[in-house]
């Protein structure tokens, strides 16, 4: 089993708890070293909606759910907006970046972003490592990062990448290189064979 | 606008009515040592006691080596004799990063915490790791703030703040403690801030260079700095220093809605110390993190009782425990929660372990020096004679009372809108104030005369040791 990536392997030895709700398959890794991460797949396409790490402070507490994968789950914010907060909170105007992929490529959308195509300029970063979204008029700017290329030492390439806009929101496609679609296919028939629990109440025997 | 400068006033207001007080030890602001140790007589406000200061310096070179931890000191000496002052001097004279953790010997006994634990505690707070934490920061150039009162005019008020560096810009609504600390900083449009977003800190770093020419006329101490670039969000490591006990409470809180149930002021289990103190070490051995022993003082270390002795002696003996300075003004006495009597009303086997450092009353020309500090301190004029007269009350009765009379016969000399303290003065201060002996003699005399005193003195001393 070595011809396997190391984030094949990682997730692999991590303990996992898996459970079927709303149409999702739900998975809960807890790394060795105690980060937690969690995955929800599609049960009928098999993509994957949301990934998300929760990792511990050098301290060892913890820290809120980072989202790689999926949208923010923003109640916070809204509170915050809407009775008013202590610190600061972006305001419901400012553009918003989450990433959402398809089976076939990275995907990034930024809504709240009014102005025309022509405005923006979307390139990889000189280092290869990461994509790079400007504006002409100097009003956003945004560094993205794809960890999954990371994770297997990839460089990205500016042919690879297209971008579009409708609807005051930008979408940014990468397309996925071969290795990863491949291991990512491995990865849920992986998963489908897992113990998964069901959603509702489960039988409570009393001995 | 115009709310946002009546805002600004009405801060500016309260600012200037806060009251700068002045405690018992705030003259001290050091140990007064040269650089070979050797004492001066007078200096950082320390006066006299030459060989408890040189005493203290030597223990305070060896802490700043770092190499000793799990020693112990003790200052005794009679009431007024300046132990706390030498602590406190020890205190300032400490590097910034390492701890010193202050209490009083009766501080320990709560309802809430065993003596232990709150033993403990102290011990832990006493401990400091500096580490590297990531945090993330907002920094840009202020492009509009605004601050307005609601409509209505009741409420919360309402912010805005637009920061942009030279590739973006963004909007953030403002709560209540970032307007307080924006209008507090007096942050304005071309500043260039950073906040940190856990803590929610605002600093100012200058103004930006595309602001240079908005005034002609600036002060010599603006600074312009560049306008940020890139995004307006950014990590950066920062090195900090936090107590041992900070991280055991991170590491102790029960994790998940059972938090919701658990009090914070519960002990903290052995297990989770025992975890922290095996991660710490790892952080050190692979230099992630530098331990910083610092100081422990426990004032009026005779309240203690037998079992925090005893438990005092284990702790001494762990790897990670700090220096510990106590003080006592008690000679021989009973230990308390014995009938043993013992120095200090400390246990002969903890005694042991102590390095003890004497301290002697003040002779009357230290006693005057004092009180001169004292007088500066309090921003108290004083007459030479008066002085001189303050210091034979001070030699007489005591040191702490003749401190007292300086502000008392400062606001008597001001009644009469005299500029200089008199002898007038500190003769009337002292027939309006008694002193201790005068009071014992008083009472000795018309004791009859107050409530119960069908009680017996004998009864009253038997009730006040409690074990």
């Amino acid at each position: 089993m070595s011809d396997h990536s190391a984030w094949v392997e990682l997730l692999k030895s991590a303990r996992k708890t898996s459970l079927l709700q709303d149409e999702k398959r739900k998975i809960h890794f807890t790394m060795p070293d105690g980060t937690e991460l969690c995955e929800e797949y599609d049960v009928k396409t098999n993509e994957l909606l949301i990934r998300k790490w929760r990792k511990k402070t050098a301290l060892g507490g913890q820290k809120p759910w980072e989202f790689e994968i999926g949208e923010p789950d923003i109640t916070d914010q809204v509170a915050a907006l809407t009775h008013g907060t202590k610190d600061l909170v972006e305001s419901f105007t400012s553009p918003k970046c989450f990433r959402c992929d398809n089976s076939l490529s990275f995907q990034w959308r930024i809504r709240n972003l009014p102005y025309p195509l022509s405005n923006f300029q979307v390139s990889v970063d000189a280092d290869g490592k990461s994509i790079v979204v400007r504006t002409k008029n100097k009003k956003y700017y945004k560094v993205i990062n794809i960890p999954d290329m990371d994770r297997y030492n990839l460089q990205l390439s500016q042919s690879d990448l297209t971008f579009a806009h409708a609807n005051n929101t930008l979408i940014i496609q990468y397309k996925k290189p071969e290795t990863i679609k491949k291991d990512q296919t491995l990865l849920v028939q992986e998963f489908k064979r897992m113990k998964t629990g069901k959603d509702g109440d489960t039988e409570c025997k009393t001995s | 606008m115009a709310a946002a400068n009546t805002l600004n006033k009405v801060q500016e207001v309260r600012e200037v009515t806060r009251l700068e007080r002045i405690g018992a030890h705030s003259h001290v602001r050091g140990l007064g040592l040269n650089d070979d140790l050797e004492p001066r007589q007078v200096s950082q406000g320390m006066v006299g006691q030459l060989a408890a200061r040189r005493a203290a310096g030597v223990i305070l070179e060896m802490i700043k080596e770092g190499k000793i931890a799990g020693r112990a000191l003790l200052i005794a000496g009679q009431p007024g004799t300046g132990k706390t002052a030498i602590a406190m001097g020890m205190a300032q004279a400490m590097s910034k990063d390492a701890p010193f953790q202050a209490m009083a010997g009766s501080e320990i006994f709560s309802l809430e915490m065993s003596k232990t634990e709150a033993l403990t505690q102290a011990f832990r707070k006493s401990i400091g790791v500096r580490i590297k934490e990531e945090t993330e920061l907002i920094e840009g150039e202020v492009v509009e703030v605004s601050v307005e009162r609601p409509a209505t005019g009741t409420g919360a008020k309402v912010g805005k703040l637009t920061l942009k560096t030279t590739d973006m810009e963004t909007v953030f609504d403002l709560g209540q403690k970032m307007i307080e600390q924006i209008t507090k900083e007096k942050i304005q449009a071309g500043d260039i801030i950073t906040i940190d977003k856990s803590s929610g800190k605002v600093s100012k770093l200058g103004r930006s260079f595309t602001r240079a020419r908005d005034y002609d006329a600036t002060d010599s101490q603006t600074r312009f700095v560049q306008c940020p670039e890139g995004e307006l969000q950014k990590r950066k490591e920062v090195v900090h220093t936090v107590t041992i006990h900070e991280i055991d409470v991170i590491n102790s809180r029960t994790q998940g809605f059972l938090a919701l149930f658990s009090g914070d002021t519960g002990e903290i289990k052995s297990e989770v110390r025992e975890q922290i103190n095996s991660k710490v070490a790892e952080w050190r051995e692979e230099g992630k993190a530098e331990i910083i022993p610092g100081v422990l003082f426990i004032d009026e270390v005779h309240m203690l009782d037998i079992e925090c002795f005893s438990f005092l002696n284990r702790l001494l003996e762990s790897d990670m425990a700090p220096v510990l300075i106590m003080a006592t003004n008690r000679g021989i006495t009973r230990i308390r929660g014995t009938n043993y009597k013992s120095p200090h009303g400390i246990p002969i086997d903890l005694l042991d372990r102590l390095l003890i450092i004497a301290t002697s009353p003040y002779s009357e020309k230290e006693t005057k020096q004092i009180l001169e500090i004292r007088c500066e301190e309090e921003d108290v004029e004083m007459e030479e004679q008066a002085l001189t007269v303050l210091t034979r009350i001070g030699l007489e009765t005591s040191l702490r009372y003749a401190i007292q009379l300086i502000t008392a016969a400062s606001l008597v000399c001001r009644k009469r809108k005299g500029t200089e303290v008199s002898v007038e003065d500190i003769k009337k201060v002292y027939s309006l104030f008694i002193d201790e002996s005068r009071s014992t003699t008083f009472l000795k005399e018309y004791q009859e005369e107050f409530m119960f005193n069908e009680l017996t003195g004998a009864g009253d001393a038997t009730t006040m040791e409690v074990s």
